[in-house]
C-alpha cells in the first residue's frame, strides 16, 4: 500500500469522525474517574439532570483509575479528548505546561470560586491561575481496631510513633494470625506510607534548596522505624506483597491493629463488615512533635481544545452545587470540598470523618513538579529494597535521592 | 487459456498485505517518528532528537535487567510448555475412555482470558489468606505461610509457572495435529521390527513432529516474549523492579512516566529483537529441514 493511499484512508476516517463530532456539538463530552461503583451512575443522573435543566446533553465516559493517565494520553496525542476530565491533581502541571489544560478563571463566577474550601482549591491554582476544580479530595489518618487494642491491654489510642511500636508489640503477641501494625510495602502509594512517618521526624520530600529530601536524617529515621517493626514482626510478613487494599483486607478481617488510609475505608467497613469495632486518630506524631498527614485532591479540567466550553463550564457549576457534592461526597467517602457541604450535618456530625477534617492543617499536598509519578516510583522501589532486607538504609535513599535529584534539575 | 487478472498471485494476497500493512507497517512508522523526536508526555511531538531516545533507553539501569528477565522469562516458558506438553499430548493422542473429556480439560485454560487467570493466581498466592498457603499447609508441606509474591526469588518462578499452565493448550493443539498427521502403519511396521517405546519415539515420532515444534517454539516466543498480564497482574514488575520484563518496564516508562519516546524507542528494539530471532529460528529450522 502506497503512503497516499493509507493518508487517504485515514482521511476518510477523520472525516467520518468529524461529521459524527459536528452533529453532537452542542453536547459535552466529560471523562471521569471510576472510584466506586456508584461514580458512574453518580454522572449518569447528574448528566441527565442537567439536560433537562439546560438543554444539553452531556455525555459520560467512565475510566478505571489505573488506566485513566494512560487512556488521556492516547485521547491527547490523538487529539480526541473529551471537553472535561477528572485527573490527580499531581499530574496538573503537566496538563498546565504543555497547554492543555485551559485556565477557568475568565469562565467561572466569583460565586463559584468562593464555594470551595481554600485549602482544596488551592493546589489547582498555577502562576495566580484556576486550572481546575477540586472533584474529590481525601486525606489520611489512622485507623485501629478498639477490640484487638482492649484484648492486647493498650490503654490509649498511640500518640507518637514510640506509643505506636509499643502498641503494635502488644497486639502482634496475642497470636500468629494478629498484626500490630498494617504496613503498605506494594503498588501506588507504598512511597506515601513512608511518608507519613517521615513528615513525624520532621523531614520534607523536597528540601528547601529543591534536592530531594529521601538523603536527610529524617528519612533515614524513618526507614529505620519501619525496617525494625518489619524485623521484629509487628507488621503483617512480606509487607512487599501488600498493597493498600490488600492491608485494608487485613484490617477488615480484624487482624491487624493500626494502619493508615483514607476515609473511604469507613464505607467499606460499613458495607462489608459493619460489626468491626474501629476508632480513627491522628497519624502519629514523631519526637519532636511533628506530625504530616497525606493530603489529595483530584481536579475536574477543562481541555483547551474543548469543542464547547460554555457548556463544560455550565456543567462545572452545575455539578458544584451543594445537593450534588453532598451526594457526591457521602457515596464515595471523601472530604467535602465545598464550605457548604462541610457544615451539613451529614458531614459535620460524622466523627471519623471530623477526625479528618481536623488533620486538615497538617495535610501535605505532592510537591507540584513534572516527573512526580517517576519520583514516587524511585522512593518506592527504594523502600522495598530496605523492606525486603536487599539494601541498607543510607546507601539505598541516598541513591534514591540522588536519581530524584536528577529528575528535579 | 486467458486467465484473468485477478488469479495474479500478487492481487490474491494484495487484501492480506494490505490489511498487514495497515496493522503493522503503519503503527511502526509512528512508533519510528516518536523516537527519534522530543516528546512531551501527551505524545506530542517537540523537535528532531535523532538516537537520543534509543541511547537514554539503553543507558539506564533497568533496561538490562529487564531485558536479561525477559530472556528467562521466554526460555522458561516456551521450553516448560513444550517439555510438558509433548507427552501430554502423546496420552492424549491414545485412545482411552475418556479421552474426549481430557483433551476439553487440558484445553480449558485457553479459554479463560488470561488477565482473569491471572488475577485469580493473585488471591491464591496472597500471603495470608491465599488457597495456595493453606492448601500445602493443610497437607502438611508448608508449617508457616510463605509470602510468594513478596520478594522476587518466589514470586518469578511462580509467575514462569503461570505461564507454562496458560501456554500449555496451544502448545499442546499444535502437537496433537502433527501427532494425527503421522500415519499408523510407520508404528506398526516399528513395533514389528521389534523397537521399543524410547526407539519409536526418537526416531519417529520426534522427527516427523519437528515441524510442529518449530512453529510451537516460533509461535510461542512471539507470544510469551509480549506477554504483558500475568507480571503486572501479580506483582506490576516489583518489589523494586525485581520481576519486570521488557513489555512491564516498556508500560511503565510510557503510561507511567510519560517518557513516551524512550517508550517508542523501547518498542521498537523489542519488534527488531523479535524480528532477529524468529528471522534466525527460522533460518535455522529450514536449513535442517533441508539437509
Amino acid at each position: 500500500m502506497s503512503l497516499d493511499a493509507i493518508k487517504k484512508a485515514t482521511l476518510a476516517g477523520a472525516a467520518l469522525s468529524l461529521m459524527a463530532g459536528a452533529a453532537q456539538a452542542q453536547s459535552v463530552r466529560v471523562t471521569v474517574a471510576e472510584y466506586s461503583s456508584l461514580t458512574g451512575p453518580y454522572f449518569q443522573e447528574a448528566a441527565a439532570a442537567f439536560e433537562e435543566e439546560t438543554g444539553t446533553a452531556v455525555e459520560i465516559e467512565v475510566v478505571p483509575w489505573d488506566v485513566l493517565l494512560q487512556k488521556l494520553t492516547t485521547d491527547i496525542s490523538g487529539g480526541v479528548n473529551a471537553d472535561l476530565s477528572i485527573i490527580g491533581t499531581r499530574w496538573l502541571i503537566d496538563f498546565v505546561s504543555e497547554g492543555i489544560a485551559a485556565p477557568l478563571d475568565d469562565m467561572m463566577d466569583a460565586d463559584l470560586t468562593d464555594r470551595f474550601i481554600p485549602a482544596f482549591l488551592e493546589p489547582s491554582v498555577m502562576d495566580g491561575q484556576t486550572y481546575g476544580l477540586p472533584i474529590a479530595a481525601s486525606a489520611r489518618a489512622m485507623y485501629y481496631n478498639t477490640e484487638l487494642m482492649e484484648e492486647a491491654g493498650v490503654e490509649a489510642v498511640p500518640e507518637t510513633w514510640e506509643e505506636l511500636v509499643a502498641a503494635a508489640e502488644q497486639i502482634s503477641a496475642l497470636d500468629d494470625e494478629t498484626f500490630g501494625f498494617g504496613l503498605q510495602g506494594n503498588e501506588i502509594e507504598t512511597d506515601v506510607y513512608f511518608y507519613y512517618a517521615l513528615w513525624s521526624y520532621g523531614g520534607e520530600l523536597i528540601e528547601e534548596d529543591g534536592t530531594s529530601g529521601l538523603d536527610s536524617e529524617a528519612a533515614y529515621e524513618a526507614a529505620a522505624l519501619y525496617k525494625s517493626m518489619i524485623d521484629e514482626g509487628l507488621t503483617q510478613p512480606g509487607v512487599t506483597s501488600y498493597s493498600r487494599e490488600d492491608v485494608q483486607n487485613l484490617f477488615k478481617q480484624g487482624r491487624v491493629g493500626m494502619m493508615i488510609t483514607a476515609p473511604f475505608l469507613s464505607n467499606q467497613i460499613a458495607d462489608e463488615v459493619p460489626d468491626l469495632p474501629y476508632g480513627v486518630a491522628a497519624i502519629p506524631a514523631g519526637p519532636d512533635g511533628d506530625r504530616g498527614t497525606y493530603g489529595v485532591t483530584d481536579s475536574i479540567i477543562m481541555f483547551e481544545n474543548a469543542q464547547n466550553k460554555e457548556g463544560a463550564m455550565e456543567f462545572l457549576n452545575f455539578i458544584f452545587s451543594p445537593e450534588w457534592r453532598v451526594r457526591f461526597s457521602e457515596g464515595e467517602g471523601f472530604l467535602p470540598v465545598l464550605t457548604a457541604v462541610a457544615e451539613d450535618p451529614a458531614f459535620a456530625e460524622d466523627p471519623d470523618l471530623s477526625q479528618f477534617t481536623g488533620l486538615l492543617p497538617d495535610a501535605r499536598f505532592a510537591p507540584v513538579i513534572p516527573g512526580w509519578e517517576e519520583i514516587a516510583a524511585i522512593t518506592s522501589d527504594a523502600l522495598q529494597t530496605i523492606y525486603l532486607g536487599d539494601g541498607e538504609i543510607e546507601p539505598t535513599l541516598n541513591e534514591a535521592a540522588e536519581r530524584i535529584n536528577a529528575i528535579l534539575q | 487459456m486467458n486467465r484473468s487478472i485477478l488469479v495474479n498471485p500478487y492481487v490474491l494476497i494484495a487484501p492480506g498485505f494490505l490489511l498487514a500493512a495497515f496493522i503493522i507497517l503503519w503503527p511502526l512508522y509512528e512508533l519510528g517518528t516518536i523516537a527519534t523526536h522530543e516528546v512531551n508526555r501527551f505524545g506530542q511531538l517537540r523537535g528532531f532528537s535523532g538516537l537520543d531516545n534509543f541511547m537514554s533507553v539503553i543507558r539506564d539501569p533497568e533496561f538490562l535487567g529487564a531485558l536479561g528477565r525477559t530472556g528467562i522469562w521466554t526460555l522458561a516458558i516456551v521450553g516448560g510448555a513444550i517439555v510438558i506438553g509433548l507427552p501430554v499430548a502423546m496420552i492424549l493422542n491414545e485412545d482411552f475412555y475418556g479421552r474426549s473429556v481430557a483433551r476439553v480439560i487440558v484445553m480449558l485454560p485457553w479459554a479463560v482470558s488470561l488477565t482473569m487467570t491471572a488475577i485469580v493466581w493473585r488471591w491464591a498466592l496472597n500471603g495470608e489468606s491465599g488457597m495456595l498457603n493453606s492448601g500445602l499447609r493443610a497437607v502438611g508441606v508448608l508449617d508457616a505461610n510463605v509470602q510468594w509474591l513478596a520478594q522476587a526469588a518466589t514470586a518469578f518462578p511462580v509467575q514462569i509457572m503461570i505461564g507454562i499452565l496458560v501456554t500449555l493448550p496451544f502448545a499442546i493443539t499444535i502437537f496433537l495435529g502433527g501427532l494425527s498427521s503421522i500415519p499408523d502403519d510407520l508404528y506398526e511396521a516399528a513395533k514389528l521390527e521389534g523397537a521399543n517405546g524410547w526407539q519409536i519415539f526418537r526416531e519417529i515420532t520426534l522427527p516427523l513432529l519437528k515441524p510442529f515444534i518449530n512453529i510451537a517454539v516460533v509461535m510461542n516466543t512471539i507470544y510469551v516474549f509480549n506477554s504483558f498480564p500475568i507480571i503486572w497482574a501479580t506483582t506490576q514488575g516489583g518489589p523494586a523492579n525485581s520481576t519486570d520484563i521488557l513489555v512491564t518496564y516498556l508500560y511503565k516508562l510510557g503510561f507511567r512516566f510519560g517518557r513516551l519516546g524512550d517508550a517508542s524507542a523501547l518498542s521498537i528494539m523489542m519488534f527488531a529483537l523479535l524480528l532477529l530471532f524468529t528471522i534466525i529460528y527460522v533460518r535455522l529450522a529450514m536449513r535442517g529441514e533441508r539437509s
